[in-house]
């Protein structure tokens, strides 16, 4: 503990635990969104696919938020329009398009010379060495996310269970599923900076995984998890602190030994084995009238 | 660079084979997910001073079983399960090197793998895990495909799916183990997921995907290879040889993808013309 009370008074362990906390907050409600929509292998995608943009942006001098966001939207585009062509499914197509980025970033990075460090930090992270500028856009891009996340929500959860009726209700399902790939891909290029291009999908799915299994409603699971987010933060960068070790690591590694003490102590309450790969959805979904109504205020 | 030529080119048969697989499943995200749960596997592995390859089997077996544990549990679903197991392994991979005194060098190395200085022991062992998978994909190739297509038939013939998937799953751990050290933990799908996507493009026959596959990879392989290299002997541009081949890859599937939409609207304009005609 002596480590961790030593660190507090750095000014650049207190912004690296604003930053972590800023960050768990809000990967942990977006979290939410990605595991209704079953987006994992998404986020995955996109956290490898948005570092050549990184990198590039990190080539030309521009803002690396900038870099790697547009990147990760041409990605969604090429998968867009990919998709079109009914030869290769999503899931393979997702996976080609992300070993295909990621070549490409490695490439750049490797062709200009000795970027080793700047390499890793990308990868891991290092929330360490956080700017007061990068906390300010996080605090901006977190509130633009969430309000719009909060706007939409009735529309999110509706399209995000029943799509035949969102439809026929009249929503265009394109523009809402490509808003929520918009969201996913700016929280994902938000969280970089704390835990790297490869650890992000940890705060983007974990927490809210964790959330999962204490709860079937969607406000309380986003509490749920923006807790766990913001505590894995404060936790692992303790941790990283005092052991010495990579803080992007530890903060990935506190939130799956959340998951797996959640899973451990709820065991008792999911006795009964899952019928089909739909039932979690159903749960969710709950039975018409009793939980449907809930789900749709905020 | 002959070593790596044959390495490549193992792997090429390999993943090319299992890759067809992988898309008739849609295990493209299992295979992802197995690359970074090898990775502290390795690490680990690498730290101890213990062979690598023995490492990396532990850890792919303890993902496959792993994945079966929880997947049992009603509130969650597969994908949720991979994205923590990937992530948390590979917290744990990143967290075993930063323990160790040349952070930088060893995660790069790491990560992305050396195919250049392979060795003839690394060589003798992708071969025989590359012959284990062959062997098991030949015997089971009806069962396995019979699964793909109609599960419930398969069930009634007296398979057993959740049998036949678990093989699956672990020949796909295999050949990540077998590719992981010459490519590196990032780009392994690559070699599994992008030959079988870019023949399934061209082609819609199973076996035909799977020599399709098999020539994709090792043309590119091949290509990928002679590039880095000519491009960093002679033009003095360090490529990684490894991503240089992912590269090539991508960009023969890109390729393959818009010949099978061509091949198909000349299909469909001479249907049209005979129907006209």
């Amino acid at each position: 503990m002596g480590a961790v009370l030593d660190s507090l008074s750095q000014p650049f362990f207190r912004r690296a635990l604003l930053e972590a906390v800023l960050v768990g907050v809000l990967a942990g409600i977006v979290g939410v969104h990605v595991l209704l929509r079953r987006l994992p292998f998404f986020v995955v995608a996109m956290s490898h696919a948005t570092f050549p943009g990184v990198v590039l942006a990190s080539i030309l001098g521009t803002s690396l938020f900038l870099g790697g966001s547009a990147f990760g939207l041409l990605v969604v585009l090429a998968l867009v329009v990919l998709g079109t062509q009914r030869a290769v499914d999503d899931t393979s197509l997702i996976g080609v398009l992300l070993a295909g980025s990621f070549a490409l970033g490695i490439l750049l990075q490797s062709a200009r010379t000795g970027g080793s460090k700047e390499l890793s930090a990308f990868l891991v992270g290092s929330v360490l060495t956080v700017t007061p500028a990068d906390l300010v856009t996080t605090a901006l891009v977190g509130v633009v996310l969430l309000l719009g996340l909060g706007l939409t929500h009735k529309e999110l959860v509706l399209t995000a269970f029943d799509r035949g009726g969102a439809a026929a209700t009249g929503y265009r399902l394109r523009l809402v599923d490509l808003g929520l790939l918009a969201a996913v891909t700016v929280a994902m290029v938000t969280t970089i900076p704390v835990v790297g291009t490869l650890l992000a999908v940890a705060l983007l799915t974990v927490p809210a995984l964790t959330a999962r299994l204490w709860t079937d409603r969607i406000p309380p699971a986003m509490a749920i998890a923006a807790v766990v987010g913001a505590g894995s933060g404060v936790v692992g960068l303790a941790l990283s602190a005092t052991y010495d070790i990579a803080a992007g690591g530890a903060i990935a590694l506190t939130t799956a030994a959340a998951f797996t003490a959640s899973f451990v102590l709820t065991l008792p309450r999911s006795h009964r084995p899952r019928n089909t790969p739909l039932d979690s959805l159903d749960d969710l979904h709950g039975a018409p009238g009793t939980r449907g109504r809930g789900q749709s205020g905020v | 660079m002959l070593r790596a030529l044959v390495q490549v080119l193992l792997l090429a048969v390999v993943g090319g084979l299992v890759g067809v697989h992988v898309l008739l499943r849609r295990l493209a995200f299992v295979t992802e997910a197995l690359q970074h749960t090898v990775f502290p596997g390795i690490v680990a592995a690498f730290l101890l001073g213990q062979s690598l390859l023995l490492g990396a089997l532990a850890a792919a077996v303890s993902t496959v079983v792993l994945l079966v544990v929880t997947t049992r549990a009603r509130r969650l679903d597969q994908d949720g399960v991979l994205a923590l197991l990937a992530a948390a392994a590979f917290a744990l991979g990143v967290v075993l090197v930063s323990r160790g005194r040349s952070f930088q060098h060893d995660l790069t190395v790491l990560l992305f793998g050396r195919i250049l200085t392979v060795d003839d022991r690394q060589l003798v062992e992708t071969a025989a895990l590359a012959l284990v998978c062959v062997v098991t994909l030949v015997a089971l190739h009806k069962e396995l495909v019979l699964l793909a297509f109609d599960e419930t038939a398969a069930a009634a013939l007296g398979y057993r799916p959740a049998v036949l998937a678990v093989v699956l799953n672990v020949l796909v751990a295999l050949v990540v183990v077998a590719a992981i050290r010459s490519v590196g933990s990032v780009l392994v799908v690559a070699f599994v997921v992008t030959p079988a996507a870019a023949a399934r493009s061209v082609t819609r026959s199973v076996g035909g995907a799977m020599v399709g596959a098999v020539a994709f990879s090792a043309v590119c392989g091949w290509i990928g290879l002679a590039a880095s290299y000519e491009l960093s002997v002679d033009h003095g541009l360090d490529l990684a040889s490894g991503a240089t081949v992912v590269a090539v890859m991508t960009l023969g599937f890109l390729a393959a993808v818009c010949v099978g939409a061509a091949a198909r609207l000349v299909g469909r304009w001479r249907t049209a013309s005979l129907l006209a005609s």
